[in-house]
């Protein structure tokens, strides 16, 4: 079963050199400084290169971070801030505020812009996997798996880095509380998705799947109360997605509480149910229509007319019809005025986040090093600084998604 | 300790001690 996941934009960054002439005093200084601006510039290109996978992102993502730590970590045994943590201005634009970068000069505010860019990318990669027509099991589980470490890192940034920066986050940029509780919650609510998908392909039974398609339908619920306060311009989008999916999942929910309800001979309450699922269904295809129409950041989809969400209408339908069958011929229950009332609690196939570590110090990164690094010895003026650089938006790739047909060559 | 049996991550066991593939669903399909 193909996927469909709305995504934001990847974050734009101005190029940095990390030329500190005199300051690095030492040809090990000017090492780590080269090293540092040539593996920034590969992390950035890796970004937007289709061939790019979890791995390669991962040894990317590393090579540049274990340098970074370098201007972060204490290296000289005391408790003091690093010396170097200040020395850089580094710009960067949030994924929904179009491109007007924030800047920092701190290099805490380049490791946790450029690891949220990470977690992006994740994000974006799994979006791509999950939307090929005939999705295989390995594929799958690496779908499941990027959007866990995505969740991972947004989780490890809030709860760790972002504490540690002097100028807090503004309301709306990436690094407010509630733009990334949404990206967290997201991750999990999408990776539940796919377990979803695969618990439906292997028949697991209907209890386990309206349970968790219900906890999903309130992850979605939640990201969007959690964006509620924001400005509508940048958000409304992205909350759209939320509703159409929260409406999705929780007619997904109805659905397979039915058919427990008609397996346990309870036939008016699942006609109900079911009555239920279609008012949702009907709902999320309304919500569908009005993401296409809102103007925002992120992917521009008519979700309404993909395979996964037709395809669930024909559940419904079915579903509905079978049960007013076997209702006229042997049950002859009386459909309750009100539908039931969804009270369940999933045991299985909640997405956890994977915990995200940084990468261990670079060894270029000794105390010896360090200590050649002269503040001192700056450049005096301000002529003699280098220009600042400007942002470009980031050239994402155009990935069109493929036309799911629902045939498969066998 | 023990030798590990099958792949790493593969299955392992929720909370309840029930045996569970990597999207946390159970091992064996319950119906």
């Amino acid at each position: 079963m193909a996927h469909w996941f709305h995504r934001n934009p990847l974050k734009a960054t101005a190029p940095v050199s990390f030329n500190f002439y005199g300051v690095a005093g030492s040809p090990a200084a000017n090492k780590i400084c080269n090293d540092l601006r040539t593996t920034r510039a590969r992390l950035l290109e890796m970004f937007t290169d289709v061939t790019c996978n979890p791995e390669i992102m991962k040894s990317a993502t590393d090579a540049y971070l274990s340098l970074l730590q370098g201007f972060i970590s204490s290296l000289d045994g005391t408790t003091q801030e690093n010396k170097m943590r200040f020395i850089q201005n580094f710009k960067w634009t949030d994924t929904l505020q179009g491109n007007t970068p924030s800047a920092q000069q701190d290099a805490v505010f380049e490791l946790v812009s450029m690891a949220f860019n990470v977690a992006i990318w994740y994000t974006k990669f799994a979006s791509r996997l999950a939307g090929k027509e005939n999705i295989t099991e390995d594929e799958a589980k690496e779908v499941h798996r990027s959007l866990k470490v995505a969740a991972g890192i947004f989780k490890n940034l809030k709860e760790i880095h972002i504490p540690r920066l002097i100028t807090p986050a503004e309301k709306g940029r990436d690094l407010d509380p509630r733009v990334i509780d949404a990206y967290i919650i997201q991750c999990q609510a999408e990776a539940q998705e796919v377990t979803i998908a695969r618990a439906i392909e292997l028949k697991h039974n209907a209890t386990l799947i309206a349970a968790l398609s219900f906890e999903t339908a309130n992850f979605y619920q939640k990201a969007d109360h959690t964006l509620n306060t924001l400005e509508p311009e940048c958000s409304s989008k992205w909350r759209k997605y939320f509703q159409l999916k929260q409406h999705f999942y929780m007619a997904y929910a109805y659905c397979y509480n039915g058919q427990t309800l008609l397996a346990s001979d309870k036939c008016g309450e699942a006609i109900r149910s079911l009555q239920e699922a279609e008012k949702c269904y009907s709902r999320a295809e309304a919500l569908c229509k009005e993401y296409r129409q809102t103007k925002g950041p992120g992917t521009t989809a008519k979700p309404s007319e993909q395979l996964f969400f037709l395809k669930l209408g024909g559940v419904i339908k079915n579903t509905l019809e079978k049960c007013q069958r076997e209702n006229g011929f042997i049950y002859f229950h009386k459909v309750p005025a009100e539908a039931p009332q969804l009270e369940l609690k999933a045991s299985y196939g909640l997405a956890e986040p994977v915990a995200f570590e940084l990468p261990p110090l670079s060894e270029q990164c000794t105390a010896e090093v360090y200590a050649t690094f002269d503040l001192t010895k700056g450049p005096k003026n301000d002529k003699a600084k280098p220009k600042e650089e400007e942002v470009r938006p980031v050239k994402e790739p155009d990935l069109k998604p493929q036309k799911d047909t629902g045939c498969v060559i066998s | 300790p023990s030798i590990p049996e099958g792949l790493p991550g593969a299955t392992s066991t929720n909370k309840d001690g029930v045996l569970v593939d990597e999207f946390g669903l159970p091992q064996i399909p319950a119906s």
